[in-house]
């Protein structure tokens, strides 16, 4: 029974792929287990050979950075720049999409190979002259200056998404809108928005998470007043005895409301990665 | 025209005005910037034509960090796409019980990468590293990791792809489940290799994902800062100074603004160079059909 | 407007929309915003900051050196009025000051000299922190290197604590375990490894440069010092050339090394049961051959601040006053006279003896406003010579041309 001993086989070769892959991710995890761990240690264990696997988990270093070391402002400042940021782009990227998905395609064509050359332009190139503009305008260590950074480098993703969730919204809608006498803007605004919902929790959802993890500008464009958590981690100082396990805790607490979102919208989540990849 | 077309234009306005005040206009601005010798401290500047380029393409600096930052895109890029890949065909091959996985797998992806480089420096950092403190229990004595100029390359390279894989893993993973099942089960009813499959079923079928998925961390890879930043700082010496990382010392930390504008201009012409000779190496070849 | 407004006024126009109306975020009351290195004594003396004002009127952010002085420079160099007082050492000053960053203090150094007796402060300290005729920074300590050692160790071997590099490194190489190396070294760059190549170009070298700022580190002594620098990493830590002060000291608290050059400021922390494993072990001497580095260090107001200079003088002032130093001794040694000269601080602190000797051997960066430049050239250049991607001399060579090449862009050189 040849066609038995074929599934048998590809049973058993299905096993070994799940048991290879269920390996791998543990040892992915490591790192991640590995700080988690160290947020709950005291110092004295944080710093053993062998490494100390089982202690007495504290949740003292996590009090102290949220509670004594103005984590809670500095999360303040990257909720307002991502908001900010979201605010700004989505609504502004949506329109350009659906404007360019229904012009004709050879004019659209150019406008969005442009667009994909401004994604690789390199970020460097762009902090320089923000930062020596943003002294000028004396707008360093400000919000907008930064909001409007992350929008500059977002929007050209945003309009590229959003453009192919429009397409998939049949142009005979707003032809009838118009022969009901609809300007373009109402034609937009009552028959296709709504159905551009789905497409637009996804811009806003990349937007996020570019905006919350965004280093480089928020390193040279921010200051004492407006530096976002990613910067505030980074020039914590991870290796002092008593502010390991602090940097740690900072580090889980900066992780986990992001891996929260993208756990409740993960299905956004994979769309929004293979736009433009699967689609072509 | 049809009527509701005419009002069209007037929707790009907003995000095309945008675009043009806090994108071309500061291009621009970095262009002419690039031709000034500029220091911010004293806040002098004065014009010096091509001077900085002229400067930059002569020093053996620049040459450096452009090496290592070739090394360090093509290895890390090499990487996660053969680890990716692979991890996406198991995906695929497990269909339904692959949901949990993918999920665990893609979670070094979403978290933000100076917290992720950090988690990693304390899996590598000497003595009390997770991993030093490991091997140092068994009395084997590794190798410094971020101190030695060939091992910290290394670790640049391993801590990218810990954060990227997940990314062409997932682009793969969603490109597989596009494809036409039907296809590969008439394949291997007629007794087809698993091999053969691969080769001249998936990845003929995958070509746009994969030269999308490559294309884009091409780039990303040229400008990332973040990872070495928090792990090396370009160190030891210059051993993993990357050329964001050469434009990012001489701008905002000797404050030589005209220079660093010059060198962001080369970068630009490299990256775009790169790209294009690749884009279109690989068109050639999926024109061609086979591989 | 200035950049506080902005952001009040971006703070509450983005958490109104996103609240839709919830409760704005009012521009809170003026405060002081003090930047600062993170060490024991900056600690103690941003605290004595807090201490002198109201309340929450004055945040004090502490971060690593390099962290701090990139930050200050950004921030500084955009005329942005987000930090109001700066922690600057010597060579820092010079080049804020030259710059045009700071507020000049004549004036109110002169109206509050009898009120907090300023001309307790030696004149050798004034002129630390001060640049082209004018006050720039209170002085907040006096700082020098020492040599750090395990007197237990010292007297197994059966040797002396070293007076010269050869018996160093020779001292070095004989305590040298698997488990704990022979010296620390801290090769960080940028502070960290400038302040450890200091010392070898100045006991080893001739020094960094001639009178008219050529460069002579690179010369045949100066190769012979960082040769010897090269050699010394083999009795160094593991991951030596990512360490800065911090690491260092906690290998000395750990016991992981034996010897070596670190700050006065971290002695204090060898004799702390909390955190050291070695109270009591660690002996002082003024670091061997001489030429560690010697600083000043004090805040500075910024030139940008738009808060009230003459209140963030006097909070200054009163965290160097004579009480607070007297209590701050225990970190850093005073630079007041009436506190330094006095003979129980020796009793007190077990280190004072060797830091008055390194006082004596000891040298100050260059006094020059780009030291810092020259410190990312160099300490860049060294790195290379001492992983040994590249030859000590060539590498020298090139960061003398380099050097040059940037002093000449700054005018140094009629």
């Amino acid at each position: 029974m040849r066609k038995t001993d074929n599934f048998a086989r590809r049973r058993r070769e299905r096993l070994l792929v799940f048991f290879a892959l269920s390996i791998f991710t543990i040892l992915n995890l490591v790192p991640l287990l590995w700080a988690l761990l160290t947020s709950l240690k005291d110092p004295a264990d944080a710093f053993t050979i062998p490494p100390t696997l089982i202690f007495e988990p504290t949740l003292e270093y996590h009090r102290q950075v949220w509670l004594e070391n103005d984590f809670v402002r500095f999360l303040m400042n990257s909720l307002i720049v991502s908001a900010g940021t979201v605010l700004i782009s989505v609504p502004a990227g949506s329109l350009a999409a659906y404007a360019l998905s229904r012009i004709p395609r050879r004019s659209a064509g150019p406008i969005l190979s442009t667009l994909f050359t401004i994604r690789m332009f390199p970020h460097m190139l762009l902090a320089i002259p923000f930062f020596v503009m943003g002294s000028y305008l004396h707008m360093i260590d400000t919000y907008p200056l930064l909001i409007l950074a992350l929008v500059a480098i977002n929007q050209p993703f945003t309009i590229w998404l959003m453009h192919g969730f429009f397409l998939e919204i049949p142009r005979d809608l707003d032809e009838a809108a118009a022969i009901d006498g609809c300007s373009s803007w109402q034609a937009f605004r009552i028959v296709i928005l709504p159905l551009a919902r789905p497409g637009m929790t996804v811009a806003a959802l990349f937007s996020l998470l570019l905006s919350y993890n965004e280093f480089l500008f928020a390193l040279v464009l921010t200051g004492v007043d407006t530096k976002t958590l990613p910067v505030a981690i980074a020039s914590f100082g991870g290796e002092d005895i008593t502010s390991w396990s602090l940097s740690a805790a900072g580090a889980i607490g900066i992780m986990l409301p992001i891996v929260v979102i993208m756990l409740l919208l993960q299905r956004h989540l994979v769309r929004g990665l293979t736009a433009g990849a699967v689609k072509g | 025209m049809v009527r509701w077309q005419r009002g069209l234009w007037l929707f790009f306005l907003p995000s095309f005005g945008l675009l043009a005040v806090v994108l071309l206009w500061p291009l621009a601005y970095a262009f002419y910037l690039s031709f000034f010798d500029y220091y911010l401290g004293s806040d002098e500047r004065s014009f010096v034509g091509f001077g900085n380029y002229v400067a930059l393409l002569t020093e053996a600096r620049l040459w450096a960090s452009m090496w290592t930052t070739i090394i360090i895109a093509f290895g890390s890029v090499g990487l996660e796409f053969v680890v990716g890949f692979a991890l996406a065909l198991g995906l695929y091959r497990l269909h339904g019980s692959a949901k949990v996985l993918s999920v665990l797998l893609f979670l070094p992806h979403i978290v933000t990468p100076v917290v992720a480089s950090l988690f990693l420096k304390w899996i590598l950092a000497s003595n009390w590293g997770l991993l030093d403190a490991t091997l140092l229990t068994f009395n084997i004595t590794p190798p410094d990791w971020l101190g030695d100029p060939f091992w910290a390359k290394l670790s640049v390279i391993f801590a990218d792809a810990w954060i990227f894989t997940p990314l062409i893993m997932m682009v793969l993973y969603a490109a597989l489940q596009g494809l036409d099942h039907a296809l590969i089960e008439a394949a291997q009813i007629d007794g087809a290799s698993n091999w053969r499959i691969l080769r001249h079923i998936i990845i003929p079928a995958l070509i746009p994902a994969i030269i999308f998925t490559i294309s884009v961390r091409l780039m990303d890879v040229f400008r990332f800062f973040d990872i070495i930043y928090v792990l090396t700082g370009g160190g030891p010496g210059t051993a993993t100074e990357t050329i964001t990382m050469y434009t990012y010392q001489l701008g905002f930390r000797m404050l030589q603004v005209g220079k660093a504008s010059a060198l962001g201009v080369i970068t630009l012409v490299v990256v775009a160079v790169l790209l294009l000779s690749f884009n279109k190496l690989l068109n050639r070849i999926y024109r061609a059909g086979d591989i | 407007m200035t950049s506080k407004h902005v952001n009040a006024v971006a703070a509450t126009a983005i958490a109104t929309a996103v609240l839709a109306g919830g409760t704005a975020v009012a521009p809170a009351q003026e405060q002081i915003r003090i930047v600062s290195h993170r060490q024991p004594a900056l600690e103690y003396y941003t605290g004595q900051m807090q201490a002198a004002l109201p309340d929450g009127r004055v945040t004090v952010e502490l971060m690593p050196i390099d962290r701090q002085m990139e930050l200050a420079s950004i921030t500084m160099s955009s005329q942005s009025d987000a930090i109001d007082v700066v922690y600057l050492n010597d060579t820092s000053l010079k080049r804020f000051a030259a710059n045009g960053w700071l507020e000049p203090l004549d004036e109110l150094w002169e109206k509050y000299k009898d009120e907090y007796n300023l001309d307790d402060f030696p004149a050798s300290v004034i002129d630390s922190v001060s640049y082209d005729g004018h006050i720039y920074s209170m002085p907040i300590m006096t700082n020098t290197e020492l040599f750090f050692y395990r007197s237990d160790l010292f007297e197994e071997a059966g040797i002396e604590p070293p007076t010269t590099m050869e018996e160093y490194m020779a001292a070095a190489a004989q305590l040298d375990t698997p488990r704990r190396a022979g010296t620390i070294m801290s090769l960080k760059p940028v502070d960290a490894a400038l302040n450890e190549a200091h010392w070898y170009i100045n006991a080893i070298g001739d020094g960094w440069f001639d009178e008219e700022w050529r460069p002579i580190f690179n010369n045949e002594a100066g190769v012979e010092a960082i040769t010897m620098m090269k050699e010394m990493t083999q009795y160094a830590p593991r991951g030596f050339t990512s360490h800065a002060n911090d690491e260092s000291t906690i290998n000395l608290q750990q016991g992981l090394a034996a010897m070596g050059l670190q700050w006065f400021t971290r002695a204090a922390a060898m004799d702390n049961p909390e955190q050291s494993r070695v109270v009591d072990q660690i002996d002082w001497v003024a670091p061997p051959g001489g030429g560690a580095r010697l600083a000043n260090d004090g805040f500075a107001i910024s030139k940008f601040s738009s808060a009230d200079k003459e209140e963030m003088f006097r909070m200054l002032a009163e965290a160097a006053s004579e009480e607070s130093m007297r209590e701050g001794a225990r970190y850093a040694m005073p630079p007041r006279l009436s506190v330094l000269e006095d003979e129980e601080l020796a009793k007190q602190y077990r280190w004072y003896p060797a830091a008055r000797r390194a006082l004596e051997t000891g040298k100050a960066f260059p006094a020059m406003p780009d030291f810092l430049d020259v410190g990312e050239i160099v300490t860049r250049h060294i790195l290379q010579a001492v992983t040994g991607e590249v030859e000590v001399k060539a590498a020298l060579d090139q960061a003398a041309a380099e050097t040059e090449e940037l002093l000449r862009s700054r005018d140094y050189y009629k």
